[in-house]
């Protein structure tokens, strides 16, 4: 032998492509199973494959849509309000001596209702009404005028002059309930003193 | 045949693929890098990076860096990338005036945040009125950088390019009087000041208002802020009789101040402003300096959505050190900047104009937005218009906010 003719089957060994007779038939190669059943089923197979791709960018999308961002959460009070200093008013009719009125404007900025449930100031001897009555409630973009009466009740605990006075405004609105001052600046301080100093002054005179 | 389906099928897929690909790049950020082309404008910030107000002064340049990256992510001006240069003033005025000479040196910049202290303010402010360079302070607190002088009985502003967002010590000290007075019932005072430009105007405005409201001061005292032995000053304090020790200073030597007080026998709250409002404050005065008080600008975080946010962002972002005091608030300095040069730009076909500078610094002054810190915007003296503070007390080791205020005059 020349070595260069094909080597003879030994034991065990067969040609493959040959069929021995009554041997089933081998199994084809699955590549070209796919290949015969998509020549078969090409139309078929194009619109799987298309729809497969259709369904799964869908789904991709619908997965990954924008989603709605969840409601933001309804604000502080604080952070809405606003209370400014108008002016000073004349007391209202009925009331004891020693009183006095401002009117400030209390205005919500946005968000839920804000109910003020108190007004108060910080001096011990000081007593504070308001009108309207507290509490009232007040709608998101609307202000309302609030009249606020102070009371002498104790010149002694009472300041000489306010330098920065304040009003503490209880809030209370669907997120929380808070106490806040408002400085009401250099102009209501000023009659604030006035006032302060007109009402002892006619208690010691 | 068979190849031209199967090239319909790849073709197919690929588009599918494409699709897939293009949806995906929606979410993505739209390129936060700077390589976008276009025109980078630099926003200095100087505060103290090292020495002892550096935790300070640390959250004032990583909440501005976080504000620039924020606006080169969402690209909130068009063509421009905003870069920050920080400097080091280490909270002394001659530091801060050779970082102003160099920020006003370097065309590129166009804005800058800090400082930190009103003493380093002072010395800042004509170096960069000069230059028309506009610079918004997120801690400055003394009345007199934005009203003058004589801002008490005449108020007029000295410097048109000089901003701040954070509320003053006009408000801040009275405010703290109030409280301490009416709230915590407290009638007798030893004031102790550290002499500088805030401390000392701090400490002048709770006294004012703490003797209006009819209390008494005991005594007072001025400490060496180089030193941190206050022992002699403890003393007096214990002897005085005071019920309460209020502090015009920084919480260096406020920490070790309130903790010798106690040590020396006076069971008496120390309480002090903004510069005292710091983690480091609690961990130097120790466990003695439970029941202390600091009133600081604006209204606590947890009340803030925007505060939230920033919070959030801040932590992600992964800077080591806290944003503390004055993150927020540098935060909106820097947005103010960048809302500043926007407008500059869009008034400007796009492109900023040869005297960006003092269009920048005009443009400040009708700058308005939701910050961090609430809604942001100046008034005519380049004050922020929002003045909202608040009193916080030491409890379990943390600072609680206790009574919140806001100012509408």
């Amino acid at each position: 032998m020349s070595g260069v003719g094909p080597v003879e089957p030994g034991e065990g060994t067969r040609a493959w492509d040959t069929d021995e007779p009554g041997a089933p038939p081998p199994p084809r190669r699955s590549r070209e199973r796919l290949a015969l059943w998509y020549s078969l089923h090409r139309r078929a197979a194009l619109t799987t494959a298309t729809a497969a791709v259709l369904l799964a960018g869908g789904g991709y999308l619908y997965a990954t849509r924008p989603q709605e961002p969840p409601p933001p959460a309804a604000p502080y009070p604080a952070q809405v309000v606003d209370v400014t200093y108008l002016e000073q008013v004349a007391t209202p009719m009925g009331v004891r001596p020693r009183t006095f009125s401002f009117a400030v404007v209390l205005s919500v900025a946005s968000g839920p209702p804000v109910t003020v449930t108190r007004i108060a100031q910080p001096y011990a001897g000081v007593s504070v009404t308001s009108a309207p009555q507290a509490p009232f409630p007040t709608k998101a973009g609307s202000s309302r005028k609030i009249v606020v009466t102070m009371r002498v009740t104790d010149c002694g605990k009472t300041p000489k002059s306010a330098g920065l006075p304040f009003l503490d405004v209880t809030l209370r609105n669907s997120r929380a309930i808070q106490v806040q001052s408002y400085i009401l600046g250099a102009r209501y301080a000023q009659d604030l003193s006035e006032a302060l100093q007109v009402a002892c002054s006619n208690d010691t005179g | 045949m068979r190849q031209r389906s199967l090239i319909a099928i790849t073709a197919a897929l690929a588009a599918g693929a494409l699709t897939l690909t293009a949806c995906g790049s929606r979410d993505e950020d739209g390129g936060s890098d700077s390589g976008s082309g276009g025109t980078t404008v630099t926003i200095g910030v100087d505060a103290p990076l090292t020495g002892d107000l550096s935790a300070l002064g640390l959250g004032i340049k990583n909440s501005a860096d976080l504000a620039a990256k924020t606006a080169n992510k969402e690209k909130v001006v068009d063509g421009v990338t905003f870069k920050v240069e920080a400097l080091d003033d280490q909270a002394q005025p001659s530091s801060g005036q050779q970082n102003a000479t160099k920020f006003v040196a370097d065309k590129n910049v166009l804005g800058v945040v800090g400082p930190l202290n009103s003493s380093v303010a002072e010395s800042m402010q004509k170096v960069f009125d000069d230059a028309k360079l506009v610079e918004v302070s997120p801690a400055n607190t003394n009345p007199a950088l934005t009203q003058g002088t004589d801002w008490q009985t005449s108020k007029a502003r000295p410097y048109k390019s000089y901003f701040r967002t954070s509320t003053t010590d006009a408000i801040q000290g009275p405010f703290a009087a109030q409280y301490v007075y009416n709230d915590s019932k407290k009638k007798k005072v030893f004031v102790i000041d550290d002499k500088k430009t805030y401390g000392a105007g701090l400490a002048a405005t709770f006294t004012d208002e703490f003797k209006k409201l009819g209390g008494t001061v005991v005594g007072t005292e001025h400490i060496n802020p180089d030193t941190k032995d206050f022992s002699a000053v403890a003393t007096k304090v214990k002897n005085s009789g005071a019920d309460v020790v209020y502090y015009g200073g920084e919480y260096p030597q406020a920490g070790p101040l309130s903790k010798q007080i106690k040590a020396a026998g006076a069971k008496v709250p120390l309480v002090g402003g903004d510069g005292i409002y710091s983690a480091d404050f609690i961990k130097l005065a120790g466990a003695s300096g439970g029941g202390d008080l600091a009133t600081s600008v604006g209204a606590p975080v947890e009340e803030l959505a925007s505060a939230k946010e920033f919070v959030a962002n801040y932590k992600n972002a992964g800077y080591k050190e806290a944003y503390e005091a004055y993150g927020g608030y540098s935060y909106d300095s820097t947005w103010a900047i960048i809302e500043a040069v926007k407008k500059v730009v869009e008034d400007n076909d796009g492109k900023l104009p040869d005297d960006a500078r003092a269009q920048v610094a005009a443009a400040m002054q009708g700058v308005s937005f939701d910050g961090v810190t609430g809604k942001v915007s100046f008034d005519e003296y380049g004050d922020a218009t929002n003045k909202q503070l608040t009193v916080y007390a030491v409890e379990n080791g943390d600072w609680k906010a206790v009574k919140s205020g806001t100012y509408t005059g």
